[in-house]
């Protein structure tokens, strides 16, 4: 057989080769780039999905809407008798609504009362979830909204309900969201009525464990899990879930927000809390350890 | 069968690789699959009915039955093999690595591993590809799992040794194997509706060579 080979093909043999250890060496610097400099190819990652991800919505949108319709087909089958229990859950809930409404009034004289600002700079874009991560192990999704839209990494992403996942990689047009399920997802947060100090770590599973958590036996299933901010992009106080124990015991969370079918998420704009950051300066001097003298004279006002 | 052989045929062929990553990356990135895998999920107590029975109420109503069970078998890299064993000039190294590490990069994976390591497996396959020609499809499932098998460990020791999380070992072991369970499919359509074919004894390649 090796007589039949030709020259250019002896030729062509070594430099195949040559061209495969090049490529490997390639591939291998990128994973090792990526190890020592994460940041930097997180950003080209995010770039090249903006790039590619959003030419493929044409065709995505229709896709995702046609196997959705069939996926609906399952549920329409419940649809009457859900509709009969609706109806007469609805009545009851008509007493319920009035009793709700007097209680709004009743809680806006008295906010009105008390003059309370309720953080006015946490408004929120809306955006689409446009693809998924793609993969059993990871769990993101990608939003149609990016720096474009003022898009900052470290913002809280909700559905109607609850937490969802924060900004982790903000392309020009696409924003990736790391849900609270994924691995690598660490969110602190604060359980009532306890008060108790937790960080909520995503192992992709539906119910996130309750990790650092101060002292277990202040905390009972049912307790609601919410958000205490930190960074100072993150806000506090979003709902997360509340409380429940797997069956070797340990603490998760149950999750408020509907993951099955993510469509429309908020991101929560946050330009952070602030911050004491002299500490006292204000108050004390702090070489003599007196009262500071105030920036001007009261006398001469 | 000169027709098969023609550079145009060549090209076109490799361009339908491409095309064929693009597609299953398209499917792969639908955004159908927002939670995780229910499969291995604690059952948590209480039940939420017990401690919560309104909110309990509310999911049962948007509980839409469509709990995630499945994992998809890794297409790419079996359409790769498959390829590799069967014509090496379609997938020529430098279209693997571009697909590769493309998927790596979409599918949020550490870019450049799995790519370097699954190129090293098809090459060796296209290596393999003659004296595999000659013996059955079993010696060949055969090889296929044992790489397989081969860059998921080395995957995971890498990975382990550079102290980067390895992915999850039991949906690494369902995925694994529903890949090689997969596979004689792949090669059914491979073989019968995208016309890549063995080449037999004394069939001539793109060079115009006797293979």
């Amino acid at each position: 057989m090796a007589i039949d080979r030709s020259s250019s093909n002896d030729f062509g043999r070594p430099l195949r080769r040559l061209l495969l250890a090049v490529i490997v060496l390639v591939l291998a610097g990128i994973f090792l780039l990526w190890r020592i400099d994460s940041p930097r190819v997180e950003r080209f990652r995010a770039q090249i999905t903006d790039r590619i991800v959003p030419n493929l919505d044409w065709a995505m949108t229709p896709v995702t809407g046609t196997v959705n319709l069939f996926r609906d087909f399952q549920s329409y089958q419940r649809l009457t008798v859900q509709n009969q229990e609706l109806r007469s859950e609805l009545r009851k809930m008509q007493t319920w609504k009035e009793a709700a409404l007097q209680l709004e009034q009743e809680n806006a004289r008295l906010l009105d009362l008390n003059k309370v600002r309720l953080d006015p700079r946490l408004t929120h874009i809306t955006g689409v979830v446009q693809a998924d991560s793609g993969s059993p192990f990871r769990q993101s999704v990608l939003l149609n909204v990016g720096a474009r839209d003022g898009i900052v990494d470290g913002w809280a992403t909700v559905d109607g309900i609850g937490l969802v996942g924060r900004i982790s990689g903000v392309g020009e047009n696409t924003a990736r969201v790391i849900l609270v399920t994924d691995t690598s997802s660490r969110i602190p947060a604060v359980i009532q009525p306890s008060g108790q100090r937790a960080i909520i770590a995503g192992d992709n599973s539906a119910a996130p464990p309750i990790d650092f958590l101060e002292n277990p036996d202040l905390v009972r299933p049912g307790d609601r899990v919410s958000s205490s901010g930190d960074g100072g992009v993150f806000p506090a106080g979003i709902l997360i879930g509340q409380v429940a124990a797997d069956p070797g015991g340990r603490l998760r969370v149950r999750l408020a927000a509907d993951f099955e079918r993510l469509e429309f998420l908020r991101v929560l704009r946050h330009h952070g809390s602030e911050k004491v950051n002299e500490d006292a300066a204000v108050v004390r001097d702090d070489a003599t350890g007196m009262i500071a003298p105030l920036p001007f004279d009261p006398a001469t006002e | 069968m000169m027709d098969e052989l023609s550079p145009l045929r060549l090209w076109l062929m490799r361009a339908a690789f491409l095309a064929l990553t693009v597609v299953l990356l398209f499917f792969h990135l639908l955004p159908l699959d927002t939670q995780p895998i229910a499969l291995f999920a604690p059952e948590l107590s209480p039940p939420l009915a017990t401690i919560d029975p309104a909110e309990a109420r509310l999911r049962a109503l948007l509980d839409q039955g469509s709990d995630r069970i499945w994992i998809a078998p890794d297409l790419l890299i079996a359409f790769a093999l498959a390829w590799s064993v069967r014509r090496p000039d379609y997938v020529p190294a430098l279209l693997l690595a571009v697909a590769f590490l493309l998927t790596d990069l979409l599918l949020q994976r550490p870019p450049g591993l799995w790519a370097l390591l699954a190129l090293l497996a098809c090459e060796n396959m296209k290596t393999r590809g003659r004296t595999l020609r000659d013996s059955t499809f079993g010696a060949e499932w055969l090889a296929v799992s044992v790489w397989l098998i081969a860059i998921l460990m080395l995957n995971r020791i890498v990975l382990s040794l550079l102290l980067v999380p390895p992915p999850q070992w039991s949906l690494s072991l369902f995925e694994l194997a529903v890949t090689i369970l997969t596979y004689p499919a792949v090669v059914f359509v491979t073989h019968a509706l995208m016309g890549v074919r063995k080449s037999a004894p004394g069939d001539l390649d793109s060079m115009g060579n006797r293979s």
